[in-house]
Order: C-alpha cells, then sequence, then structure tokens
C-alpha cells in the first residue's frame, strides 16, 4: 500500500488533474470469498422471496423486469450477488455494476442452494486449483481473449451502446472463472470446450497477478496506455520546462 | 576557322557522345533491372553511365572553360580582423583590384560561360535525368508485386477450423454466446485469415440469399479484419450480438451479416462459409468470397 | 594557469584565424524573452534523444526472428516473441539502467514533439515566420513533420500488441492512397502485412535515415536564425534594425547550458518515476490479438482520432474504391501539412503588407485575424486529439462511447469556429487598451556596435523602426555589428 501511495503522490505532484483519473480506474480491491454449494434451499427461498422474487418471479421462472434464472446453474447465481450487482439499484442504469454485496456469504450460499434446487443445470462454481497454474499461458489467453475489452492491464474499457467492460482488479478468483463461465451480461462465455479447466486456471491466475502489474518503471499512470502518458509529458514534463523558460528568460 | 575553335568543337562533339552513351547506358541499366538484372551487366552498364557522365563534365571544365589561372591573396590568418575586413573588401572592389579574374570574370559569367553551349545542356540534363530514373528502379525490390495477393487468404475448401492453440474446433462445442478466435489448419496467426468463430441461435440469424447453409447450427463465421482500418474486431457483445473494433469504434451487427451498424467502417465484414466435415469438425467450404479488410484501390 | 589558456589560444588562432568570427560570435546578442526558448527545449530533448538512443541500440535487436523468452518478467516465460520484442524486454529488465534509459527516451520523444509544437506556436501568434524568415517556417516545419514520423518509428519498434495495432493501421493508410496504394504498401513494408523486414526497415529509418534528416535540418535552422538574427518584441529602444538583449558570452550561453541540464533533469525524473510504454504488460504483437485503449503516442492522436470520427464514406465506382481511410488518412495530412507549410505565403498574400521586413514581432492580440483563425486551428486539432481517447474518456467518466463520438462529430465542425470567433473579439477588445509603458532600463546595443542604456519612457516608442539615441547614455563602444 505504502509503494502505492507514493506513487500516487509523485503522480500527483507530476500530472495534476491526471491523477483524478488514475484514482477513478483503480477502486479498492474487495475480496470476497468464494462460495461453497452448502446452503440451505428454505433460507435461501426465504432470501429470494424477498429480494428477487419482485424481478425474477416466485420460482424464478422470470417476470417482464427480469429474466427466468432456471438452469442459469451456480456460478451464475454467486457472480451475480456475491460482486453486489444483484439485486439491481433501482433507477435506470445501463448495466448492473458492481458496488458491496447486499448478502452475506452464508445468505449466499442459501441463495445458490435455492435456486440450483430448482433447476439443477447451469454451470457450477468452477473449483480452482491455482497452485500449479500456468502464468504466461494464461497471459497469452488473457490477451487474446479478454484484452480486447477488458484491456491489456484489465482496467476495463468502453463498449458500444453506453456499456462497459469492468475493470478487473476488484474482482476475486473465482468471480473472475465464474464470469469466464457464464458471460454474464453482455460478455462471451468461455465454457469448458473453449477454455479447459487448466486454461481456465491460467486465465484466473494471470488475472490475479494484474492486480499488482509490474510497475518497475515507476508509477503506471492508470495503465492507460499512451493518452495519460501524452497528459503527463504535457503537463508535467513541458510544463515544468516551461516553468523553467518563464524563470531564465525575460518576462516582457 | 582556328584551330582553337576546332578543337572546342570537337570536344563538344565528344562530350555529347559520352552524355548521349551515358543516358543510353542508365538506361539500358533500367532495363536490365526490368528483365531480371544480371550482377556483371549491372556494374558494367553503371560504370559506364557514371564515367561516361564523369569524363563529360571533366572534359567541359577543362577544355571549354576560362582556363585561369586566377590569383587570390593569401591572409595570415592571425592577421585577418573581422572588424577590417569588410571596409578592406568595400577598398577592394571600388578599386577594382577585388576582380583577380582576367576578364572581371565572376559567377554569373562562369554560369554563362557554361550556359553558351545549350545543346550540351540539354544533353547533361537528359542524361542526368536517364541516371537519376535508372536509380529508381531498384526502389521496385522492396516488395513483391501486390498481385491479387489482397483477394486471398489461406482459407481453401475443407480447410479444418484450428484456435490460437492448435486446437481443432468440433460442431457444436461452442455454446450459444461463445466467441472463438480461428484460423484454417496449418495457418496458426496469419494476419488476413483470422476468423472469428459466433454462436447464435439459428432463428436469429438473418441469413443473406445465396448464404443460406453458411452457418450450420448457428455458428457463424466472419474475418476478424475490420474493413475500416484493419484492426482485429475483438470485441463481441452479446446482448446486442454486435461486434465492436476497439481501434475505431466500428460496429458490426452479427445477426445481420456483420452489417456495420455505427462508426467509420462502411462495408460488412465478409462472411467464411462453414461446413461439417465427417469427423464432425467445422471446416471451410472455400476462401472469402471477397477481398477482406480495409479498402484499396483495385478492389471493387 | 591564465597565461596556458592564453598561449593555448594563441597556438589555435595562428592556424585556424577564428579568433575573429569566435570573438563575433560570443558577443552576438539574443534577445531575452522567455518564450524564445521553447525551440531549446526541443533541440535538448532532441540531444537527450541521440545520447539515450545510442545507448538502446547497443541491446535492441531489429529483428523479427521467433525465440522463446527466458528472461526475468515470470509472465511471459516460455512465450514465443520476436528477438526485437525479447531484446527490449531485457534491455527493460536485465541490462542496467537500461529502463531509465528507455524510458528517458520515450519521455524526450514525447517532450521533444510537444516543444516543437508549442514552439511552433510561438512562432506563428507572433508573426516571426514573416518575411525574411518564410525559409526557415518551412525548415522548421519539415523538422516537426520529420519528428513526428521518427517517433511513429520509434514507437512501432518493440513489436509488442500496442505498436503492432499502430503499423496494422499504417499499413491500412498506406493502403488507402488511390492508384498506387497497393505498392506504397507493399514497398514499404515488404509484402502483406505483417512482412517479415518491417522492424529492420524501421530501425534503420530510426536510427540513421531520419535522425540524420533531422541533425541536417536543424543545423539549417539555426544557421538562418543565426544569419537572420533573432526577431524580438517591441519594446524601449528596440527597433526593426536592432537586437537587444543578452550575449551569446557569458550569460545567455551559461543559462543556455544550464537549461539543457534542466531539460534533461525533467526527462530523468519522469523516466525514474513515471513509467511509459509498459510493453512487458501489452505481451508480443499477435496479429489476431488486440487491447482496448489502443492509441498512438500523443501527437499522432489527432490522426487516430479522424480515422475515429470520419464517417465510412467509401466510394465505390467503375472497378475501384477510394477508402474511407484516405480522407482522414491521407488527405487531412497532407492538407493540414500544405497549409502549415504555406500560411507565411498565405497570409502574405492576404495582408498584402508583407513588401518589407520584419525582425519586431507581433503580439497576438494586435492581429486579431491571425490569432483567432490559429486558435480555431489549434481547436480543431485538439478535438481530434480527444476524439482518439473516446474510449479511455468514456471508461474513465462512465458514458456512451457512440454517443462520445457523435457529440464529438459536433464538436470537430462547431467548436473551432466558435473558439476563432471569440478569440477574435478578444482580441479586439485588448488591442484597444491603452498598452502600458515599460520604465526599466535597457541596455541596448546601437547600429554602430555601442551599448547603451536608458529608460524605457525616455527611449521612445521604438516600435517603426525608427531608432532613437536621443536619451540615451553611452556606456563604452563594442565590437564592430557582426560581418553579415
Amino acid at each position: 500500500m505504502t509503494r502505492r501511495s507514493a506513487a500516487l503522490l509523485v503522480l500527483l505532484v507530476l500530472g495534476g488533474p491526471f491523477s483524478v483519473l488514475v484514482t477513478m480506474l483503480h477502486p479498492a480491491a474487495a475480496g470476497q470469498p468464494a462460495g461453497t454449494a452448502d446452503g440451505d434451499v428454505e433460507q435461501g427461498r426465504a432470501l429470494f422471496t424477498t429480494g428477487c422474487s419482485s424481478c425474477h418471479g416466485l420460482r424464478a421462472e422470470g417476470t417482464r423486469r427480469g429474466p427466468s434464472l432456471l438452469g442459469v446453474g451456480a456460478a451464475s447465481v454467486d457472480f451475480w450477488v456475491s460482486t453486489g450487482r444483484m439485486p439491481l439499484k433501482t433507477g435506470g442504469a445501463r448495466q448492473a455494476v458492481r458496488k458491496p454485496p447486499a448478502y452475506q456469504r452464508d445468505d449466499i450460499d442459501d441463495l445458490i442452494a435455492y435456486v440450483t434446487s430448482l433447476d439443477p443445470d447451469g454451470p457450477p462454481i468452477p473449483e480452482l486449483d491455482l497452485a500449479r497454474a500456468d502464468l504466461a499461458e494464461g497471459g497469452e489467453l488473457f490477451r487474446a481473449n479478454c484484452a480486447a475489452c477488458h484491456g491489456a492491464v484489465g482496467i476495463g474499457g468502453a463498449l458500444a451502446s453506453g456499456r462497459l467492460a469492468p475493470p478487473l482488479r476488484p474482482a476475486s478468483a473465482a468471480q473472475v472463472a465464474e464470469a469466464v463461465r457464464i458471460g454474464p451480461g453482455t460478455m462471451p462465455n468461455f465454457g469448458p470446450d473453449t477454455f479447459s479447466q487448466d486454461q481456465l486456471e491460467a486465465v484466473v491466475t494471470y488475472v490475479e497477478s494484474l492486480d499488482h502489474p509490474d510497475d518497475r518503471g515507476g508509477s503506471g499512470l492508470g495503465h492507460a496506455g499512451p493518452i495519460p502518458e501524452g497528459f503527463v509529458g504535457w503537463l508535467a514534463g513541458l510544463g515544468a520546462l516551461l516553468l523553467a523558460c518563464y524563470w531564465i528568460g525575460d518576462r516582457e | 576557322m582556328s584551330d582553337t575553335s576546332r578543337d572546342e568543337r570537337r570536344t563538344e562533339r565528344a562530350i555529347a557522345v559520352a552524355l548521349v552513351l551515358s543516358a543510353i547506358t542508365a538506361l539500358g541499366l533500367a532495363v536490365t533491372y526490368a528483365t531480371g538484372g544480371q550482377v556483371q551487366l549491372e556494374g558494367f552498364l553503371l560504370g559506364l553511365s557514371l564515367g561516361t557522365m564523369g569524363w563529360a563534365l571533366c572534359a567541359w571544365g577543362k577544355h571549354l572553360l576560362p582556363p585561369g589561372p586566377f590569383v587570390q591573396q593569401r591572409q595570415h590568418p592571425a592577421e585577418a580582423d573581422p572588424e577590417q575586413e569588410p571596409v578592406s573588401r568595400l577598398v577592394d572592389e571600388a578599386t577594382g583590384e577585388a576582380s583577380t579574374l582576367p576578364g572581371g570574370g565572376t559567377d554569373t559569367e562562369g554560369l554563362d560561360a557554361v550556359g553558351r553551349r545549350p545543346f550540351l545542356v540539354k544533353l547533361l540534363v537528359g542524361a542526368a535525368g536517364a541516371l537519376g530514373v535508372a536509380a529508381l528502379f531498384p526502389i521496385r525490390s522492396l516488395g513483391p508485386d501486390p498481385g491479387r495477393t489482397l483477394f486471398r487468404t489461406s482459407w481453401r475448401k475443407g480447410a479444418r477450423l484450428v484456435t490460437e492453440e492448435g486446437r481443432l474446433v468440433r460442431a457444436g462445442e461452442l455454446e450459444v454466446g461463445s466467441v472463438l478466435t480461428v484460423f484454417p489448419e496449418g495457418h496458426i496467426g496469419e494476419a488476413d485469415a483470422q476468423t472469428l468463430l459466433i454462436r447464435a441461435t439459428e432463428d436469429d440469424l438473418r441469413t443473406r440469399p445465396g448464404r443460406e447453409d453458411w452457418a450450420p447450427r448457428g455458428q457463424v463465421a466472419y474475418s476478424k479484419v475490420c474493413t475500416h482500418a484493419g484492426c482485429p474486431v475483438g470485441l463481441y457483445q452479446v446482448e446486442s450480438r454486435r461486434l465492436l473494433c476497439p481501434c475505431h469504434q466500428s460496429l458490426f451487427d452479427v445477426i445481420d451479416g456483420a452489417r456495420p451498424v455505427f462508426g467509420p467502417a462502411s462495408r460488412s465484414l465478409p462472411q467464411l462459409a462453414l461446413d461439417v466435415d465427417d469427423d464432425g469438425y467445422l471446416i471451410a467450404r472455400g476462401d472469402y468470397d471477397e477481398a477482406i479488410g480495409p479498402g484499396f484501390w483495385e478492389r471493387p | 594557469m591564465t597565461r596556458t589558456i592564453k598561449r593555448a589560444n594563441r597556438w589555435f588562432d595562428d592556424r585556424l584565424g577564428a579568433s575573429g568570427f569566435v570573438r563575433t560570435a560570443l558577443n552576438k546578442v539574443f534577445p531575452d524573452h522567455w518564450s524564445f526558448m521553447l525551440g531549446e527545449i526541443a533541440l535538448y530533448s532532441f540531444l537527450l534523444l541521440v545520447l539515450t538512443g545510442i545507448y538502446l541500440t547497443f541491446f535492441f535487436q531489429p529483428s523479427l526472428k521467433e525465440v522463446v523468452y527466458d528472461g526475468a518478467y515470470a509472465p511471459l516465460k516460455g512465450v514465443e516473441m520476436s528477438q526485437a520484442y525479447e531484446s527490449t524486454l531485457r534491455l527493460s529488465y536485465e541490462v542496467r539502467a537500461g529502463m531509465v534509459m528507455r524510458q528517458m527516451h520515450h519521455w524526450a520523444a514525447i517532450i521533444f514533439l510537444a516543444a516543437i509544437v508549442v514552439h511552433v506556436g510561438r512562432v506563428f501568434f507572433t508573426g516571426a515566420f514573416r518575411r525574411p524568415r518564410e525559409l526557415n517556417w518551412i525548415v522548421g516545419c519539415s523538422l516537426l513533420v520529420l519528428a513526428m514520423a521518427n517517433g511513429f518509428a520509434g514507437y512501432s519498434l518493440p513489436d509488442d500488441q500496442l505498436s503492432g495495432t499502430g503499423l496494422r493501421i499504417a499499413y491500412s493508410i498506406a493502403l488507402s492512397i488511390p492508384l498506387g496504394g497497393t505498392w506504397v504498401a507493399y514497398l514499404l513494408f515488404g509484402g502483406e502485412f505483417p512482412a517479415e523486414s518491417i522492424i529492420s526497415r524501421l530501425f534503420v529509418i530510426h536510427v540513421l535515415l531520419l535522425p540524420l534528416a533531422i541533425l541536417g535540418l536543424l543545423g539549417v535552422h539555426m544557421a538562418i536564425v543565426w544569419r537572420q538574427k533573432h526577431t524580438q518584441f517591441r519594446g524601449p529602444g528596440k527597433t526593426e534594425d536592432n537586437v537587444v538583449g543578452s550575449r551569446l558570452w557569458p550569460s545567455y550561453a551559461l543559462k543556455s547550458v544550464g537549461f539543457f541540464f534542466l531539460v534533461s533533469a525533467v526527462t530523468a525524473l519522469l523516466g525514474g518515476l513515471a513509467q511509459v510504454n509498459p510493453i512487458w504488460l501489452y505481451g508480443p504483437f499477435r496479429a489476431a490479438d488486440v487491447s482496448a485503449a489502443s492509441q498512438p503516442d500523443w501527437y499522432v492522436g489527432w490522426l487516430d482520432g479522424a480515422l475515429r470520427l470520419f464517417p465510412g464514406w467509401e466510394i465505390r465506382a467503375f472497378g475501384h474504391t477510394i477508402p474511407a481511410v484516405f480522407f482522414p488518412g491521407v488527405l487531412l495530412p497532407t492538407v493540414s501539412f500544405g497549409l502549415l507549410f504555406g500560411w507565411p505565403f498565405i497570409e502574405a498574400r492576404f495582408t498584402k503588407e508583407d513588401v518589407r521586413d520584419h525582425h519586431l514581432l507581433d503580439r497576438p492580440r494586435e492581429r486579431p485575424l491571425r490569432t483567432g483563425i490559429g486558435t480555431g486551428v489549434i481547436t480543431f486539432y485538439v478535438v481530434l486529439f480527444f476524439a482518439a481517447a473516446t474510449d479511455v474518456l468514456a471508461t474513465v467518466f462512465d458514458v456512451s462511447v457512440t454517443g462520445l463520438l457523435v457529440a464529438f462529430r459536433v464538436a470537430l465542425l462547431c467548436l473551432p469556429p466558435v473558439v476563432a470567433f471569440v478569440t477574435y473579439r478578444l482580441c479586439k477588445e485588448a488591442a484597444a487598451l491603452p498598452d502600458e509603458e515599460d520604465a526599466a532600463p535597457v541596455v541596448v546595443r546601437t547600429a554602430s556596435g555601442a551599448y547603451v542604456t536608458g529608460h524605457g519612457h525616455q527611449a521612445g516608442n521604438g516600435g517603426d523602426g525608427t531608432p532613437r539615441a536621443d536619451g540615451l547614455d553611452e556606456i563604452g563602444s563594442g565590437p564592430r555589428p557582426d560581418a553579415h
């Protein structure tokens, strides 16, 4: 944390207005323990009825306001609820965004138990063994399949129709794996035939490594590429030199 | 007619012949290059062209221009007082001592002396032009003839689809809402062959006439090279089933033949006709039926 | 000690006779205004680029030969990549001081271009390009073009994902040229993209051809400034016939050398503290891969923005195509630079007052029309630059990228005229205000070479080429005026 704050301080001095951009691109990571599928169906039903049924229907069959959840699988429920995207905030957001989860871990497990009890199909929560995952292969897969939307360093990116590919930093390993398998929202899914278990673990490992990208060159400037570099070059670089000119040279 | 002027006429003729020879050999060099090139001939012709040009210029300067000698005073460096120099020069010029050329020749007169032979000047320009043109020919070596290469990719009839990691793609393995970058087998990573394989629901696809059997079970393949500036159209938005190019934000409708619906692109992404082989793998029915990627002059 | 120097001096003088020239040179007067140092930022950045660049060439390998990475950066271990990318990684990770050199090189390039642009702006807005300096304006604009080209070539060398995407677009732009575009692209790249030889070619272009051209033109640029003497602002004692300021030796030289160190200091600080172009995070180039937020360095940003904003008007007729890319990618830069290079002649044509030489500068407010046009044009290119960042802006401010693009199209057409008009009106207002007189004492070098001191309010307006020696105290006779 100290290294990041130091870098941020340097940036404030150097980049001025640009630091705003950096902080906006770097929401603090919120680690979430991965879900286990040993929740209580009855408690889940109660939670579902009060929290979810107004949009998804009493038996998750879907309504005009929300899609059916039959057969979406445990991974889907866990992803949407544990990232705080569900329940949706009232008000017309263009897409569900990450926010502090409304449910505790136990409650989420109960919800998963209830929804999967209605239809056991759909992808389960992926089990991950990241200890032996191939980081480099993960990088290759990430750049080939994920970087187009989320950016090479996972800071997120703009899509059409006002959609955004979210930054990956706040996501836990489990949530990344779930997203890959289910393809939440406008994201394509990558099933077991596309990404093997090994490949999934490799990608997840690489995404996790992007939480702390190797910024051996100094402050990462938000990892948003040449645009912030240009701003820093103008404001901090040329700006400082213009001040020097102004000091050395005559004013009138 | 005096001896000197007869000598001069003879020299002039020789120079003219040399310049013509220089031009001819330069053009010969170009022809040699254009017909495939030959080392000894190239060296010989280039040497002859440069040599005759060099001889002509030297002979011109030696025999046809005022011979001198001209005298210039040497000044000891330390004595050269810059404060005095302009004044002294002014004085010299006023007294006529500055112009030590016999007959008061100056720069413009030197130019005149050359310009007195307009025919030779024309020949000189011609020969230099020919040499210049011949020197341009090797630029052709920098790259191959584009020919029809921009109209072709490595996709062939029966070519199996492989992923970037080299895995064959089975028909139906892709779930609805999935996307995969594929290449023809044996040509992984080829820039112009990169293709997006997308699984849509069959009912949704608005199939173009003549493409009815190109997308077996909703598996539709489009060129991944943007028709605008050639970036990989990498962003697939499942909900709207649209492809977005991350470089310049062109948006293509996957359902409707990858038609551009927003942004600077103006042409649909070419569609690759797919089929399923006997082993259940996805194969191409042939190459793209049009040139992929950004436009160019020869593209109809 | 002094005697040794004197003797050495004498020895060289006996052989070269340079003392006269050196004396003239050391006494040469440069005007002091702070805005006259902008070109120096560019000059010193170039010097830094050469120095750091030479270091980088010791380690960089311009080859697309495939190798398997086995270096210090763990996330790429075992990945296939080109030698160009691998050697850039190696010089960043394993070569001591390699990273800081590389980053200084990149930051110096960014500052180099920024300084040139600001310098061109200063020359434009003060009318310093007018007769007799049209030629140097053209040399300067050529330097801008060469610097841009060399910046892009350097950006493309490491063969990472970002630079490869940039090259792909450059190739498409070359393809789009009517009639000969395919040939241009094939001859430039050595075949269909991504051709084998492009990196080695760009290397020669980047480290030899363009730097030599820049160096040569820089020499011409400064020789012309030397010969024509620098322009100056109107002020007490300043006329069309003199130059008022510091002598090259000692004050200007010391300040200038000091300034070189300051430019180097800023570049070094950025090179060590602010990460630039982290290619290890972008990965090696793969033709089918792409990352969100793929942008060029800032000085090519306006072209990228134009590619985004220009509508898909592809002309297809008679069996031929003029691609949409041609208009923003080829036509726009051609017209832009055409107008830039030709501006001194365009202005002279329309103002019809350019029959005499100008050595006194305009204040921007004195030329409302030129200043208005200038700010309008700058607005145009700034809008284009920001248009190149639509995806980043959309991400940061959570707005629709498609909506942003439409907004930028509108802004591109509407904002420049508005800014130009507002500037024009402001200049008119400002020009109407009375000018406050500067009463500070000044030292003036008169036409006869004498140094005189005086006070602003005494020295007359000094504005219209009317030297006024009355009220000035002679402080001793200097050397004669320069010999040209």
